[in-house]
């Protein structure tokens, strides 16, 4: 069997959080074009829909499940649901997240509910998706588990406290996964970098991606075929690993590139200057 | 089709280090894909020569077009006359891949500057000499992979490694630097950090398997 051969998924079932639009609909129908029927899933139940309709123009099957996956009940049942529709989950992707309400606060404006929300979007979720499916996979004695964290799940940001907390949490629950279900279960990271998905005032707020390396910003088919990969048997010996996607921005950190023109950051408060 | 996007048809890749399983693998891998494939050894030796040849009557058997060339990688004439040879050969080059390898382990107090220096050459020097001249044709085009296959021990050190965990921390380096470097200009560089792959029949020895049965997968990939 050839290299390309092992990216054919046919018959293999994935559940994809936060399809409804981004990463996770670019992640879905890539899956879909490699063969693999698709459980999509989403608070937003119309964008999902969307979604399930680009799958099924690949030819595949695609479950539509509203789900909340800060709700462990709904995260379960969704499970089920996908169990019963096709039998089997031989992939997890669990995509959902996002900054939530308080990204960007000062960490004494942030509330209790908002770090709340916050670390169940980012990172809770992931765990009750895991959780819910690792039974099923280790019965079947196989599985993969592709979990998105991002550019500041690996380094920090001023007065961005809830999201790089949950996604560098994501980052070590995935390891940790890794060393208690080796060898039936792979898991590794997806860490994206900037991807406007097509919105101009994101590309617009991302100064079209001037200060990234490469001069430009993400584009989300540059992501799906990342999944196809990670999702196949191509990485068998590929675990607990972070794979960045981010047009070379963590390759330098801090450090002047001599190509990326700087944007310069405002004056912290009371820097007296 | 996603498929379609990992086919390499048309492209024309060159192996450095073809001569171990690592670079054998992707060679035949490159060219699984599509791609016609140049191979290289380390270093010239009768034995590499003869696993150069042997990778490149498996690219010829998959229909691909391919050589096998022995050359010194840390000599800069041999390097560039090797990418010479491939743009000459396949009309392009769109991919490098740096699988040099050269294999060191000793106390580091036995350790010769002649020993630290054949390990750095072969292992470091070289893939800076594979990327210099690959890079002046893939920026003369606006187009190139290069991938660098590293080690895990580019990241962590190991006992009696010194020469070799310095060497491969300095690829992994050189390659962020290259990546950087080249950002705009439409080559990309990334690294491989490869772990303990059982290429070289090495699990019939008892210290590597005892070394395994210490990590998390209890097989080698």
């Amino acid at each position: 069997m050839g290299v390309l051969d092992k990216l054919r998924l046919d018959g293999k079932v994935a559940i994809v959080t936060g399809a409804g639009r981004g990463l996770g609909r670019a992640m879905a129908v890539a899956l879909a074009e490699a063969g693999v029927k698709i459980v999509a899933t989403a608070r937003t139940e119309s964008q999902i829909e969307e979604t399930a309709g680009l799958v099924r123009d690949k030819g595949r099957r695609c479950l539509v499940m509203q789900c909340d996956v800060t709700d462990s009940e709904s995260v379960n049942a969704m499970v089920d649901a996908s169990l019963g529709e096709f039998g089997r989950i031989d992939i997890l992707v669990n995509n959902a997240g996002g900054a939530t309400d308080g990204f960007g606060n000062s960490l004494e404006a942030i509330t209790d509910e908002q770090w709340r929300v916050g670390i169940a979007t980012n990172l809770t979720g992931a765990m009750y998706c895991s959780r819910a499916v690792i039974p099923h996979m280790l019965e079947r004695g196989s599985g993969k588990i592709i979990n998105v964290t991002s550019g500041f799940g690996l380094r920090a940001g001023r007065n961005n406290f809830i999201y790089t907390s949950a996604k560098a949490g994501l980052i070590n629950f995935t390891r940790s996964l890794t060393m208690t279900y080796a060898p039936a279960i792979q898991a590794n990271l997806i860490a994206p970098g900037l991807f406007p998905h097509g919105d101009p005032a994101m590309e617009e707020w991302w100064k079209h991606g001037m200060f990234v390396p490469m001069g430009r910003l993400g584009r989300d088919e540059e992501l799906g075929p990342l999944c196809v990969f990670l999702a196949s048997d191509l990485t068998s010996y590929m675990n607990g690993q972070v794979v960045v996607l981010d047009g070379g921005g963590l390759a330098g950190g801090e450090l002047p590139t001599g190509f990326a023109p700087q944007v310069p950051l405002p004056e912290p408060k009371g820097s007296g200057k | 089709m996603v498929a379609e996007q990992f086919s390499l048809a048309g492209k024309a890749a060159l192996v450095i280090g073809a001569s171990n399983p690592l670079g054998r693998a992707a060679a035949v891998a490159l060219a699984e894909a599509g791609a016609d494939v140049g191979v290289a050894t380390t270093t010239r030796s009768q034995r590499e020569e003869v696993a150069a040849n042997s990778c490149a009557n498996e690219i010829w058997a998959l229909d691909r077009k391919g050589f096998a060339q022995a050359i010194d990688a840390a000599d800069e004439r041999d390097v560039d006359s090797l990418v010479e040879r491939a743009v000459s050969e396949f009309g392009r080059l769109d991919i490098l891949v740096n699988a040099q390898d050269l294999h060191f382990a000793q106390p580091a107090l036995e350790i010769s500057l002649a020993e630290w220096r054949r390990v750095i050459n072969a292992n470091l020097t070289g893939v800076f000499l594979a990327c210099r001249a690959a890079g002046r044709e893939m920026l003369k085009r606006e187009s190139g992979r290069v991938v660098n296959i590293s080690s895990v021990l580019a990241e962590r050190g190991m006992a009696n490694g010194s020469a070799y965990c310095a060497a491969q921390a300095g690829v992994l380096n050189l390659t962020r630097a290259l990546a950087l470097e080249w950002a705009r200009t439409g080559v990309t560089v990334n690294a491989v950090g490869a772990g303990w792959i059982d290429a070289g029949g090495f699990l019939a020895d008892e210290n590597m398997k005892r070394q395994l049965e210490l990590s998390a997968v209890q097989a080698a990939g």
